[in-house]
């Protein structure tokens, strides 16, 4: 993406109201009208409406109860998995997915959520997101394989709840697409609310971001007077750099081998050796030589996406996931036959020279030839519709219902490492789920509730949706002032 | 002894109002702080240390007695969280450390500021007559001073509130060693690593790890083991070694729940004698402050829309009307942030935070008024301070041996009327010459933001509609900023190409005004810092865009 020191750039992911539809427009516009209404509220009604002046809302994050046994009652339930059960049940227990089907009995105790005429699919995973950190890229060097997305996680990111609004329910936190070898990732769940360490996907395995071509050759950046360029400038430099960083792990990793041979060898009157200075870059590369750290790597042309995976093969590790890849569709064999996956966009593209290939058919091509294919965001707001954009897989390539479902949940979730966990509706597994008021493919169908381990984390009838404030306007000035705020 | 102060008397330049000497306080009220309050007690200095106090003391022959009957006499106040005497931010540049670890930096001459574990911040102090002397006549007698931004910031020194020759007597330095979560200066894409939060925390990480290897090789080498490989000298490094040993603190100036939680993060990661200052939101950490070794609560309150969870607000259905009155209610959250700790027993000093000292003073009030005893307060001012710098012997209380350093007013520091009459530094008198009342006002004696007039003469008037344009490398922008003006403080918004942002930070100095908006440039929320002068309806100057290098403006006030 083109960086600009000062205004507006290309697309819609960059105003202080990120991501901001019509509706949020509008309700935003009546928020301000709101504002000014309170100046000529009479003070009591002022008071009345805010409730108690000692407990202020925004500091007294509600905990959503821990819904220890909930029942979804008589839904159409899309398991990802197995099909979809017409009229179904789902009965979770302590978070977790302990019944699912059409003749499942409904507990006593249990918390019903009547799911007659709603779809409920598994919550929807992002394998590619900025939301929820306080910092993205670490620019000033191509490799910085030491900073931690974990570190600088927020809980308060507004991006957030408009996830949790669209279903979804994993997020892949990810370093930008600066450098050749950025940061480690975070897997986290939209636990909106909830402390920032209380967002860690506990038990995903770890992973890194990589990039590949002109963002990290730093082709499309302004450079400001003073400024050095950085190395590399060329697709070869970004090759060469990555071999390098890798033989230099494999030093490191020979170093602290000795060292621990040697350690148990040393003789009576000889210094205690001194173990080797600890590198945290070299650290999360080691990890990577050693199937630990997942690979997910930023890419766009099939040349590039060839070369990492003949660099990965060189080095004996496996990509986890090509991000964006899209040219895909052109090396496809290549990367199934590597075992790697795919995160791509549905149709976005042309928005920089290396995405001129892109064609909206890649995901279901890439599918077709045995990839597992995730639709990703890169975006929050985008993340807000992952399935509309899912649903665009089966309009421009034909991939069946299934497989585009399972590009939002299930092949996400493979791609992190976390398929034993969330990705579809299974008895066991985390009760991550989203419950929509129609086909979650179809145009006008929106999330009425979102669960993350059994707890409702969004549920739109308390939501403050426009009609909610609409309906407020209405009872305080009367139908007029609404028609006026209204654009 | 005697001979040697007179000499000293002698040969340091006389400085109006300030008379070193014996003393004998009598009559007066002390609050001693560790032993409770004499009612009519006198106290007796020589040396530049307390002799003896109680309320039966006899004044010794040779000193000179100055009757307190009806004053109160205080332990000098400790502020942990000053710049006082500090050079203006010296320049910085130079490649710095190209990957990570204090050690690759260190070889080159030219200075990396914020990453200078090894800066001796004693070594710098240059503390002006004045602002020795707006800060005393609070009843302030030491500042921590330590650079207030960067990842490694330097080894603090304690300062005693002389005039200017402060410097020479020093009580303690380093204190501690200053870190934050700043990246380097003038960094951004393209510039020196850390630039940011990601890359500054991995930073300190990987130093301290240095730090340990380092000190594992010293310690080898030490022993004169045959064979073992001699440790390169490195001042930063040597620096963090006693840092990662646990014997120098480490303090972590750290402001937001998050950040909070992650600077304990790395303090139980190096199992480093950690203090957290700033803790502004400590009331939503305060799990993270009880694992911390202290604990220091700055004063200077943050807006309520710069608090963590601001945004989870528009996510929950309320009242149209109930924006003000949330605004108000965090407010009262904030300012009764020390009385919540106090009640989780969390132990805390009491400190600045940067604002001036007039400010200062007024804030302490508020957080009484917001529950915080005013006994814990003083001592949190007082002795608690001075344990946490690691001076608990020397300073902080009312006692036999300890520096004289007092404070004499007409009633209690703390409260509305506060009148400090004369303070006392190293057993140094120094007279409070009242200012005239407007000054007053604006130094914030009684309580000075909130509805006053505003001080007509030397400071500009800001408020007002602006027309910015802002001019970097990549062309000319345009903003236009709504601002109203209380003191010297600035509140207001700022529509911008961006949208419409809050401006934050705002003050005036004089002619001079600084301002900061934080704009979402390319997906990382960045903050804007103006800085610039006034002169009527026009304002020029230079916006500092952090990563992204820097512009310049000009603002013409709309008729």
């Amino acid at each position: 993406m083109k960086s600009r020191v000062w205004g507006q750039g290309p697309g819609a992911n960059r105003g202080p109201f990120k991501g901001e539809t019509d509706a949020m427009r509008i309700i935003r516009r009546i928020s301000f009208a709101a504002l000014s209404a309170t100046v000529l509220a009479s003070s009591a009604i002022a008071q009345q409406a805010a409730g108690s002046p000692e407990t202020p809302r925004l500091l007294a994050y509600p905990v959503p109860p821990a819904g220890r046994l909930v029942a979804i009652t008589n839904a159409t339930i899309m398991t990802a998995s197995n099909g979809t059960i017409p009229r179904g049940t789902i009965v979770i227990r302590d978070g977790k997915i302990a019944a699912v089907g059409a003749g499942v009995a409904i507990p006593a105790g249990a918390q019903v959520i009547d799911g007659n005429g709603k779809y409920v699919i598994p919550g929807i995973v992002d394998a590619h997101s900025h939301s929820a950190s306080e910092s993205i890229n670490e620019g000033t060097q191509s490799i910085t394989a030491q900073v931690r997305m974990e570190d600088v996680l927020r809980q308060d990111a507004i991006g957030l709840y408009r996830e949790l609004a669209g279903g979804v329910t994993t997020l892949n936190i990810l370093h930008g697409s600066a450098n050749t070898i950025g940061g480690q990732n975070a897997t986290v769940k939209v636990r909106w609310g909830l402390p920032a360490d209380s967002l860690l996907f506990q038990g995903a395995p770890p992973g890194i971001k990589f990039a590949l071509g002109e963002n990290v050759r730093q082709t499309n950046r302004t450079v400001l007077p003073g400024q050095e360029r950085r190395y590399p400038r060329t697709r070869m430099g970004v090759e060469e750099l990555l071999r390098d960083a890798f033989t230099r792990a494999q030093e490191y990793r020979r170093d602290w081998q000795e060292y621990e041979r040697g350690r148990r060898n040393v003789k009576k009157g000889q210094p205690a050796l001194v173990p080797p200075k600890r590198d945290l870059q070299l650290d999360a590369l080691v990890e990577v030589l050693e199937g630990k750290r997942l690979v997910h790597c930023h890419s766009y042309r099939a040349d590039e996406i060839l070369m990492m995976l003949q660099v990965a093969k060189d080095f004996g590790f496996r990509v986890a996931s090509f991000q964006h890849v899209l040219e895909g569709y052109k090396v496809a064999d290549e990367i199934a036959a590597a075992g790697s996956g795919a995160s791509t966009f549905a149709d976005n593209w042309a928005y920089k020279l290396e995405a001129f290939d892109a064609i909206p058919h890649n995901a279901a091509l890439m599918a077709e030839r045995g990839v597992r294919v995730s639709i990703n965001s890169d975006s929050d707001e985008r993340a807000r519709r992952l399935y509309q954009e899912a649903a665009k897989a089966m309009h421009y390539g034909g991939a069946s219902e299934e497989e585009a479902l399972k590009m939002i949940t299930l092949h996400p979730a493979w791609q992190l490492g976390v398929d034993k966990r969330v990705g579809s509706i299974e008895v066991g597994k985390d009760a991550d789920l989203a419950i929509f008021n129609g086909h979650p493919f179809a145009p006008a169908s929106r999330v009425e509730m979102t669960l993350i381990d059994g707890r409702v984390f969004f549920d739109r009838s308390t939501a403050p949706t426009l009609e909610h404030l609409m309906e407020l306007l209405r009872q305080k000035q009367g139908p007029r002032q609404v028609t006026e705020v209204l654009p | 002894m005697r001979l040697s102060a007179l000499l000293a008397a002698l040969t340091l330049p006389c400085v109006v109002g300030a008379q070193e000497g014996t003393w004998a306080l009598t009559n007066a009220r002390i609050e001693t702080v560790a032993r409770g309050v004499i009612e009519r007690g006198t106290i007796v200095i020589r040396d530049g240390l307390i002799e003896a106090v109680g309320p039966d003391v006899r004044p010794p022959a040779d000193a000179r007695i100055v009757d307190l009957a009806g004053k109160h006499v205080f332990p000098g106040l400790i502020d942990l969280t000053s710049t006082l005497g500090l050079p203006s931010a010296p320049a910085g540049g130079g490649q710095g450390g190209q990957q990570g670890g204090a050690a690759q930096g260190s070889a080159t001459p030219v200075r990396n500021v914020g990453l200078e574990p090894g800066r001796v911040i004693a070594d710098e102090l240059r503390p002006s007559a004045s602002d020795l002397r707006t800060a005393r006549d609070v009843g302030i007698t030491t500042v921590l001073v330590a650079p207030s931004r960067g990842a490694f910031r330097g080894l603090s020194a304690l300062v005693p509130l002389r005039e200017e020759s402060a410097i020479r007597y020093i009580v303690k330095s380093p204190v501690a060693l200053h870190m934050g979560f700043e990246g380097a200066q003038g960094s951004g894409f393209g510039g020196r690593y850390p630039a940011t939060l990601l890359g500054v925390i991995a930073y300190e990480r990987q130093s301290l790890y240095d730090a340990r290897h380092h000190a594992a090789l010293q310690e080898r080498h030490r022993a004169g083991t045959r064979g073992a490989v001699r440790p390169s000298y490195d001042a930063d490094l040597d620096a963090l070694v006693p840092v990662v040993r646990g014997a120098v603190p480490a303090f972590f100036s750290a402001n937001r729940e998050n950040e909070i939680r992650r600077a304990v993060r790395i303090g139980d990661e190096f199992d480093l004698k950690l203090v957290v200052v700033g803790a502004t939101e400590g009331f939503r950490a305060i799990d993270a402050l009880k694992r911390a070794e202290g604990v220091v609560v700055s004063l200077d309150f943050p807006r309520p829309t710069a608090v963590t969870g601001w945004s989870y607000r528009s996510t929950q259905r309320h009242a149209l009307d109930d924006s003000a009155a949330t605004d108000s209610a965090v407010r009262r959250l904030l300012e009764s942030n020390a009385a919540t700790l106090h009640a989780a027993g969390v132990r805390f000093a009491l400190a600045s935070g940067g604002a001036r000292p007039g400010e200062f003073l007024a804030n302490v009030r508020k957080a009484i008024a917001a529950g915080l005893p005013r006994d814990v307060a003083l001592q949190a001012l007082t002795v608690r301070a001075a344990d946490v710098a690691g001076v608990g012997t020397q300073l902080g209380s009312i006692e036999a041996g300890k520096i004289a350093n007092l404070v004499v007013a007409e009633r209690d520091i703390l409260g509305d009327s506060a009148n400090v009459r004369m303070v006392f530094v190293d057993g140094i008198r120094h007279e409070v010459i009242a200012p005239p009342a407007s000054e007053r006002r604006r130094g914030g004696g009684a309580g000075a933001r909130g509805g006053e007039r505003e001080d007509a003469g030397e400071m500009a008037r800001v408020a007002g509609t602006w027309d910015l344009t802002v001019t970097s490398a990549q062309g000319d922008n345009q903003a236009s900023m709504t601002v109203t003006q209380s003191g010297a403080t600035l509140d207001g918004t700022m529509a911008t190409e961006l949208g419409t942002v809050q401006v934050t930070d705002g003050r005036v100095t004089g002619q001079r005004v600084t301002f900061t908006i934080t704009v979402p440039i390319s997906g990382q929320t960045t903050a804007i810092v103006f800085r610039g002068t006034v002169d009527g309806n026009r304002m020029t100057g230079t916006a500092d865009l952090g990563a992204m290098g820097s512009a310049t403006f000009t603002g013409e006030r709309r008729p």
